[in-house]
C-alpha cells in the first residue's frame, strides 16, 4: 500500500470501502478472521498502490481501477467442461463453492466457507508485504473457495480442476491446497467469466508442496475483456519437492497475476512457464517474487509474451537469494514479441543476491518477428500472414511443448489455437 | 610469487582502511554560515558575482526544492540528512577565483601534488617532467598532443585553477570553471544550463540547481576535435560542507571531446554530502566521452563516515548521428546513487555506458544508467560489472525505453556481478520499456562467484590459483577498462585489483 496519505479517494477506493461496510454482516468468520479483514480494509483505506510503489510501478492500480462493479452477478447454470479430459471439477460459481464436491480418492475437499466460519484459516489470511494490495482486497472480502488436502504418497490418477467462474459482479475467492509428502498431482486453476458484464475478481491460491511431492499447477486465465482480474499464487516448496507452475493469460481487461514462491527445503525445484497472449486495449501484469531461502535449490522461469493491438504487458520477476542459500541455481528469461505499433511491453527482471556461491542469471528480450525467419518461410511459398502466424505460434508453443505430459500439451495447444483463431 | 604479492598489495590499497587520499589540509577557509535559505543562495550568487538571471534561476530551483520529497526507491539506507546542518559554501580564503598558477596558494598546490594531479602544465601525466623552459617547448612539440591533460581543480566550493586554457583557446575550445563561464559566456550558459537536467528534475538535482558553487564548463565549437583530454579534479576538504558542483559540456556539430573526472576527500567520521549535476549536449555528429574515476572516502571498516554521492548525470544526444559515452569506475563513497543517462533524441544517435562498481566494507552502491530512445535508428549499449565484497550492497539499476517514434531502436545490456564473501549482496534491477514494435532490446545478467571450471581451465595450464583468480577478475572487468583513456586505465586497474584469497574455493 502507498505510504503517503492520498489526497482524495478515487471512485473505486470509495466503492470498495463502502461495500465493505455494507457487506460486513454477510461475510463469514468472526474473531480472528474479522481482525484480518479489518486490517486489510485499513490498508485499502490508505489508498490503492500507485506507480510510486515500486512493485506496482508499471500497473498503477489506483489509476487503472476506474470503477468497481456491484456484488450482484448474473446467472450461471453449471460448471464448464474441464481443460483436461477426465478431471475432477471443483467449481466456484459466482463466488460460491459447491456443496456436492466429487469424491476423489486420497483427497479431502472442504468448502472454504466452513473454514472461514470456524476461523481455522485465519493465520493464512496475512498479506505477504506492505504492498500486497491483492492480498488485502481478497482478505477483506473473501467469502468462499476450497481447501483441498492431498494425502501423503497419494498419486492422483485424475487431475483436479478448480474452476472459478462468474457472470459479472464481484467475487473474491481463495483456493488452498496442501500436497502431502511424496504425493503427485496435477491441478488446474481455471479463471473465467460468462457473459460480457463488468467483473472484478480477486483470487488467491495458496499451495504447500510437501517433501518429495511433485505438483504441476496450471493457471488458465481466459476472462472476457470486461473483467478486472487480480490474482495471486503463493507456494512453499518442501525438501526435494518439485513444483511446475504454468500460467496462461489470454484475456481480461486489467489483469495482474502475482506469483509468490518460496523454497523451504533443500533440493526444492521450481519451474515457472508462462505465456501471455495480449490483445485489444488491455493491461496484463505478471509479477513474480521468488525466494530461495535454503541452500541447494533450483529454479527456472521462462515467460513468453505476444503483444498485439493496443495491449500493454508487464513482467516483473524478482529472485531473492537469501544469505545462507548457497548453491542456488536460478535462471530467468522473458522474451517478448511486440507485433503492433500501439502495443507496449515493460519488463523488470530483478536479482537480489546475498549468497556468494550461487549461479544466477536472467535474460530479457523485446523484439519483432525476425525478418530472416519470415524470409525463410516465405521463400518456401508460404504467404506472409501464414508465415507470421506460424512463427508467433512456434514462439509460444515452445514453452508448452516442454511440459512432458502429452495430454497437458494437447490441451494447452488447443487453447492456444482458440486464441489465435479469434485474435490471429 | 610476484603476482600474489601484487594482488595482496592491491587489496591493501583498496581496503577501506587503506584509503590513501584521506589526509586533510589546514587552509584558511571562507565559509557561508550553516543552513539553507534564500539568503544563503543570495550570498553564494553574490560571492560568485553572478548576473540577476542566475540568481533568479537559483531561487526558482530552491522554491521548487522546498516542495519535493527525498527519493526512497533506491536500495540504500542512511540516516536522514539534516540539510540545515551543512555549509553550502566554503572556499580557500586566498583564492577567491581561478587565477594563473603562480598566484595559487602553495598550500593548495601541495594538496594536488600529494594527490598526484598534474597542475603544472609542464607535467605530463605519464610522469615526464621538464623544468627547463626551452626543453618544455620542445616537449610540447614532440609529445603527442593527446598525451597531455588540461585540468580544472575544484577545491570544496570553488575552482582554484584551470590549466592549458590558452592553448585550448587557440583551438576555440572554452574550458573554464562554470562560475567564470557565467560571467564570461552568459549567452552559452543561459542557452544550455538546465536544458538536459531541468531545475525540477529530482530532489538532489533541484537542490544542486539552487546552491551549486562550481564545476567545469566546456564548449567545443563546430568541427573542432579538442586537442587534449580535459579533466576536472574534485576535492572535498572542509568539514560539514556539501559539495555541489555543476558541469556543463557542449559539443557543437562535428566536435569531439574526451573529459575525465576524479574525486577524493579526507577521512572523517561524519558523512558528507556531494550532490553534483552533469549535463552533456552533443549536437549533429558530435561525440562526447565522459570518464569518471570516483574515489571519494568510503568510510572506515565499521562503516563510519564517508561521502554520500548523490549525483545526476545526463547526456542529451540532441543532434543526428551524435554519440555520448559514459565510462565510470566507482570504488569510493559510503553511498553512491548515480545513473549517468543518455537521451537519444537525434536520429541515428548512440549512447554507451560502461561501468565498474566495486564495493567493500559497508559501502552501498545503487548505480546504473538510463537509455531513453526517442529518435529513429538509435542504439545503446550497456556493460556493467559489479564487484561486491565485505558487507557491501551493490545494485545495478538501469532503464532502457523506446518511445512510440523510436523506430529501430536497439539496445544491448549486459550486467554481471561478482560476489566475494558471503556477507555482501549483489542486485540487478533492469527496467525495459518498449513502445515500438521495431525496437530490439536484449538484456542479460549473471551473478556468480568465479566458477570452478574457469579456474580449472586456467590452472591446468600451469598457472597457480591466486594468479588464476587475478587473471579471471581482470578478464571480468576488461570490457570496461578498455573504454577508459590510457592514463586512467592504469589508475583504474590498480583501484579495482582485489584479492580473492580466502574467499574462494
Amino acid at each position: 500500500m502507498n505510504m503517503h496519505a492520498q489526497p482524495q479517494r478515487t471512485l473505486a477506493e470509495t466503492a470498495l470501502i463502502d461495500a465493505f461496510g455494507e457487506r460486513l454482516s454477510l461475510l463469514p468468520g468472526d474473531g480472528a478472521v474479522m481482525v484480518k479483514r479489518d486490517d486489510a480494509i485499513e490498508a485499502i483505506k490508505h489508498g490503492l498502490p500507485t506507480r510510486r510503489v515500486e512493485s506496482w510501478h508499471y500497473t498503477d492500480l489506483r489509476r487503472l481501477l476506474t470503477s468497481v462493479p456491484a456484488f450482484e452477478a448474473g446467472d450461471i447454470a453449471k460448471a464448464l467442461d474441464p481443460v483436461l479430459d477426465g478431471s475432477a471439477v471443483l467449481p466456484v460459481l459466482n463466488g460460491v463453492s459447491s456443496a456436492k464436491a466429487p469424491e476423489i480418492e486420497g483427497v479431502t475437499v472442504e468448502r472454504l466457507l466452513e473454514k472461514l466460519t470456524d476461523g481455522s484459516i485465519a493465520p493464512g489470511l496475512d498479506r505477504y508485504g506492505a504492498d500486497d494490495a491483492i492480498g488485502a482486497l481478497n482478505t477483506a472480502f473473501v467469502a468462499d473457495g476450497y481447501f483441498i488436502d492431498i494425502a501423503d504418497d497419494a498419486e492422483l490418477e485424475k487431475p483436479i480442476e478448480l474452476q472459478n467462474l462468474q457472470a459479472g459482479g464481484q467475487t473474491h475467492v481463495r483456493l488452498l491446497a496442501r500436497v502431502g509428502a511424496g504425493a503427485k498431482a496435477i491441478i488446474v486453476e481455471r479463471q473465467t467469466s460468462e457473459g460480457g458484464e463488468a467483473a472484478l475478481v480477486s483470487s488467491v491460491s495458496q499451495l504447500v508442496v510437501g517433501d518429495g511431492a511433485e505438483v504441476t499447477w496450471l493457471i488458465v486465465q481466459e476472462q472476457p475483456d470486461t473483467a478486472t482480474h487480480l490474482a495471486q499464487f503463493k507456494a512453499h516448496i518442501g525438501k526435494d519437492a518439485k513444483l511446475t507452475l504454468f500460467v496462461m493469460n489470454a484475456g481480461g481487461k486489467l489483469v495482474r497475476q502475482e506469483v509468490v514462491v518460496r523454497t523451504t527445503g533443500e533440493g526444492a525445484d521450481f519451474k515457472l512457464r508462462g505465456i501471455n497472449l495480449l490483445a485489444g486495449d488491455t493491461h496484463t501484469d505478471t509479477t513474480m517474487v521468488l525466494d530461495h531461502a535454503v541452500p541447494h535449490t533450483a529454479s527456472t522461469e521462462v515467460i513468453r509474451n505476444v503483444v498485439t493491438g493496443k495491449a500493454r504487458g508487464v513482467f516483473q520477476g524478482r529472485i531473492n537469494v537469501h544469505q545462507y542459500a548457497q548453491k542456488t541455481n536460478a535462471k530467468m528469461a522473458c522474451n517478448t514479441l511486440l507485433l503492433s505499433d500501439e502495443g507496449e511491453f515493460s519488463t523488470k527482471p530483478e536479482l537480489e543476491i546475498f549468497a556468494d556461491d550461487v549461479v544466477c542469471g536472467h535474460g530479457a528480450t523485446v523484439t519483432e518477428i525476425d525478418h530472416n525467419h519470415l524470409f525463410y518461410l516465405m521463400a518456401r511459398g508460404i504467404d506472409e500472414k501464414a508465415a507470421r502466424g506460424l512463427l508467433v505460434k512456434a514462439f509460444v508453443a515452445e514453452v508448452i511443448e516442454e511440459l512432458d505430459d502429452e495430454a497437458l500439451v494437447d490441451a494447452l495447444e488447443a487453447r492456444l489455437d482458440a486464441w489465435f483463431s479469434t485474435h490471429g | 610469487m610476484p603476482a600474489v604479492q601484487e594482488t595482496i598489495d592491491r587489496v591493501r590499497k583498496i581496503d577501506v582502511d587503506q584509503y590513501k587520499y584521506g589526509f586533510q589540509t589546514e587552509i584558511e577557509m571562507d565559509k557561508a554560515p550553516k543552513g539553507l535559505s534564500e539568503d544563503i543562495i543570495r550570498l553564494i550568487s553574490e560571492k560568485k558575482g553572478e548576473p540577476d538571471w542566475m540568481l533568479e534561476w537559483r531561487l526558482g530551483a530552491y522554491r521548487r526544492w522546498l516542495t519535493l520529497e527525498e527519493p526512497t526507491w533506491a536500495r540504500v539506507h542512511y540516516p536522514k540528512i539534516d540539510f540545515q546542518d551543512i555549509h553550502y559554501y566554503a572556499a580557500p580564503k586566498s583564492t577567491p577565483g581561478p587565477k594563473s598558477l603562480d598566484e595559487v596558494d602553495p598550500e593548495l598546490l601541495k594538496v594536488y601534488e600529494k594527490l598526484g594531479i598534474p597542475l603544472k602544465e609542464q607535467e605530463i601525466l605519464a610522469g615526464v617532467r621538464k623544468t627547463d623552459a626551452s626543453e618544455l617547448e620542445e616537449a610540447n612539440d614532440n609529445v603527442y598532443k593527446s598525451g597531455r591533460v588540461a585540468v580544472d581543480a575544484v577545491f570544496d566550493s570553488v575552482s582554484v585553477v584551470t590549466t592549458f586554457k590558452k592553448e585550448l583557446a587557440q583551438a576555440g575550445v572554452i574550458f573554464c570553471s562554470i562560475s567564470e563561464a557565467i560571467r564570461e559566456h552568459p549567452e552559452l550558459v543561459q542557452k544550455y544550463l538546465g536544458s538536459v537536467v531541468p531545475t525540477s528534475d529530482n530532489f538532489y538535482a533541484t537542490l544542486n540547481s539552487a546552491v551549486f558553487t562550481d564545476g567545469s564548463f566546456v564548449f567545443v565549437p563546430k568541427g573542432v576535435r579538442c586537442p587534449m583530454e580535459l579533466s576536472t579534479y574534485f576535492r572535498i576538504n572542509e568539514k560539514n560542507t556539501g559539495q555541489f558542483e555543476r558541469t556543463l559540456i557542449i559539443a557543437e556539430a562535428g566536435a569531439y571531446v574526451s573529459y575525465l573526472e576524479g574525486c577524493t576527500a579526507p577521512q572523517r567520521d561524519e558523512n558528507q554530502l556531494h550532490a553534483a549535476v552533469v549535463e552533456l549536449i552533443a549536437l549533429d555528429d558530435a561525440e562526447i566521452k565522459y570518464s569518471t574515476v570516483q574515489n571519494w572516502y568510503p568510510g572506515d571498516a565499521e562503516g563510519k563516515g564517508g561521502i554520500y554521492n548523490f549525483v545526476t548525470k545526463r547526456g542529451d544526444c540532441r543532434g543526428h548521428r551524435s554519440k555520448i559515452s559514459w565510462t565510470q569506475v566507482e570504488t569510493g563513497s559510503a553511498i553512491t546513487w548515480k545513473y549517468p543517462s543518455c537521451i537519444l533524441r537525434g536520429d541515428d544517435s548512440s549512447g554507451e555506458f560502461y561501468s565498474i562498481a566495486v564495493s567493500n566494507g559497508y559501502q552501498q552502491v545503487d548505480s546504473g544508467t538510463k537509455m531513453i530512445h526517442l529518435g529513429k535508428n538509435t542504439s545503446s549499449r550497456i556493460i556493467s560489472k559489479g564487484i561486491a565484497a565485505g558487507f557491501s550492497q551493490n545494485t545495478y539499476r538501469g532503464q532502457v525505453s523506446a518511445h512510440r517514434k523510436a523506430t529501430n531502436a536497439r539496445n544491448f545490456t549486459n550486467c554481471d556481478s561478482l560476489l566475494i564473501g558471503d556477507q555482501c549482496g549483489a542486485h540487478t534491477v533492469p527496467y525495459m520499456e518498449a513502445k515500438n514494435a521495431t525496437a530490439k532490446f536484449e538484456h542479460e545478467a549473471t551473478t556468480s562467484k568465479i566458477s570452478e571450471d574457469q579456474k580449472f581451465y586456467v590452472m591446468q595450464r600451469g598457472i597457480p590459483e591466486e594468479e588464476a583468480i587475478a587473471l579471471i577478475v581482470n578478464g571480468f572487468v576488461k570490457d570496461v577498462i578498455q573504454q577508459l583513456p590510457m592514463e586512467f586505465a592504469v589508475e583504474a586497474q590498480k583501484l579495482i585489483g582485489i584479492s580473492l584469497e580466502g574467499s574462494v574455493g
